[in-house]
């Protein structure tokens, strides 16, 4: 367990397993809540996770990928696409500057 | 690598393994699939047997299967592993399996590329920061230039022939499974590893390099339609708006709309992977929509992806459409009807919440684990 606050957050990348289909649903629906924001929002191949991203948000099938290629980075696992919990504490954290735990 | 970030993961190495592998060659076709999609449409309008035939048109079929889709893939492939320079030897290293084979070379070419890549990206690293200055672009240059040679020379005479035997030998499979009436049972093996996040694997890796083979022979394939079907994810969807837990009954509208419409799949794995028994209504449903496909001789002219029903009807071969739909349909109204009597038709008690809320796994990376297991 680990503490991320949300005001630390530059770039959110969600990862799916081509990089072309639920994490680009997901990343669009992200960036419209996080739009105000300026935390940048981009979608990617589980197996290509960007060094600089801040935060992974992916499903928990794919949890275990992720960690594989980010083991360094903070990865919040999810289970359903639409308004999962776990995804809505991160919009929190980060539109309210609180502190994420992951 | 367990860091106070990521709790170490425990009992998902061996799935996170296939994932990746499956991954790898899902990730050399699907960035081409708008190409493969073309060559379809192409296919579909203009050979003899289709909706306008023209035989100066229908000239494009040919080289485009033979060369187009597999330099692209084998380009694909040898950038996934040494970037730009990875994809020009890639693609030139299967110009020597397309040469050394008479089927088309996908799987070929998904061999070939990385592995030249490959040994491109350890010539790289062994002489880095060696080259004296000024000679970096001709050392550059003439060692990709030689090693697209060499393995363009192997896969014609070794690489080429074999696969040429293997694509031919899973091709006779394949035949030897329709002949024989048994590809429903297919439905038995992909339909629990699409829920595990193999889905692109098995379609894009699997399925997409044995239907192309097909198409270019007669025209149409049942493989593009086997995991693609968005029939059986609407029945289970469903089944949760009419019977699922409450707390989750009004998510499932949106998510229909996702996955029926917009052919993002992923959207119901969830849903099964919260009652693992509903894998049954998954796999009957699917059993049945390829059933249909098999008895009526649907096929489509290309891989529908995403698994859109829109997706559908534009690739379906034609003169398939009557069959393509009632698959669909077959297969919602099978996995609907299983799922529905899996789930108690609502009644029973413990199953009005999911068996792990997802609040309580986000929570708890225990139960997280668990599902991971």
């Amino acid at each position: 367990m680990a503490t991320i606050n949300g005001k630390d957050i530059r770039k959110l990348v969600v990862a799916c397993d081509a990089g072309m289909g639920s994490s680009v649903m997901l990343a669009s629906t992200l960036r419209k809540q996080l739009g105000k924001s300026g935390v940048a929002v981009e979608h990617t191949p589980v197996n290509s996770i960007p060094a600089d991203a801040d935060v992974v948000v992916c499903h928990s099938g794919l949890a275990a990928r992720a960690r594989l290629v980010a083991p360094d980075k903070p990865i919040v696992p999810f289970q359903i696409f639409l308004g999962d919990p776990a995804v809505n504490r991160v919009v929190k954290a980060i539109q309210q500057g609180t502190d994420l735990n992951v | 690598m367990a860091s106070s970030y990521t709790p170490e993961v425990s009992g998902s190495g061996f799935r996170a393994r296939v994932q990746k592998l499956g991954g790898y060659l899902a990730g050399m076709v699907m960035p081409n699939i708008g190409a493969i999609i073309a060559w379809g449409l192409i296919t579909a309008l203009f050979i003899p047997v289709g909706w306008l035939p023209n035989e100066s048109l229908a000239e494009l079929v040919g080289p485009m299967i033979t060369y187009l889709l597999p330099i692209l893939i084998g380009y694909t492939g040898g950038r996934m592993v040494h970037g730009q320079r990875g994809a020009v030897v890639g693609a030139t290293a299967t110009m020597g399996v397309i040469v050394g084979a008479d089927v088309p070379m996908f799987l070929g070419a998904m061999i070939i590329a990385p592995l030249t890549a490959y040994v491109l990206k350890l010539f790289d690293n062994a002489i880095e920061g060696k080259i004296r200055p000024g000679f970096e672009m001709l050392v550059d240059n003439f060692s990709a230039g030689i090693v697209g040679a060499g393995f363009a020379i192997l896969g014609k005479l070794g690489i080429g022939p074999v696969v040429n035997t293997l694509t031919n030998a899973a091709g006779d499979g394949v035949d030897w499974l329709l002949d024989h009436s048994l590809m429903p049972l297919v439905s038995i093996l992909v339909e629990p590893a699409k829920v595990l996040f193999l889905n692109n694997a098995i379609n894009h890796g699997v399925f997409s390099p044995l239907g192309v083979q097909q198409v270019a022979e007669s025209g149409k394939s049942i493989l593009f339609m086997i995991e693609s079907n968005p029939g059986p994810g609407l029945g289970l969807l469903l089944a949760y708006f009419f019977f699922g837990p409450k707390s989750l009954r009004p998510t499932t509208p949106a998510a229909m709309i996702i996955h029926f419409f917009g052919g993002i799949h992923e959207i119901y794995f969830p849903y099964v992977l919260m009652k693992p028994r509903l894998i049954l209504a998954m796999m009957a449903g699917g059993m049945a929509g390829v059933a249909t496909f098999m008895i009526t001789g649907a096929g489509t002219v290309a891989s529908p992806a995403p698994g859109s029903i829109f997706a559908f009807f534009a690739v379906t071969a034609k003169g398939s459409h009557v069959g393509m739909i009632l698959g669909v349909i077959i297969a919602a109204a099978v996995t609907f009807g299983v799922a529905s009597l899996l789930l108690g038709f609502g009644k029973l008690k413990s199953d009005q919440e999911p068996d792990e809320t997802p609040d309580e796994t986000a929570d708890d990376p225990e139960s997280s684990r668990k599902e991971n297991a």
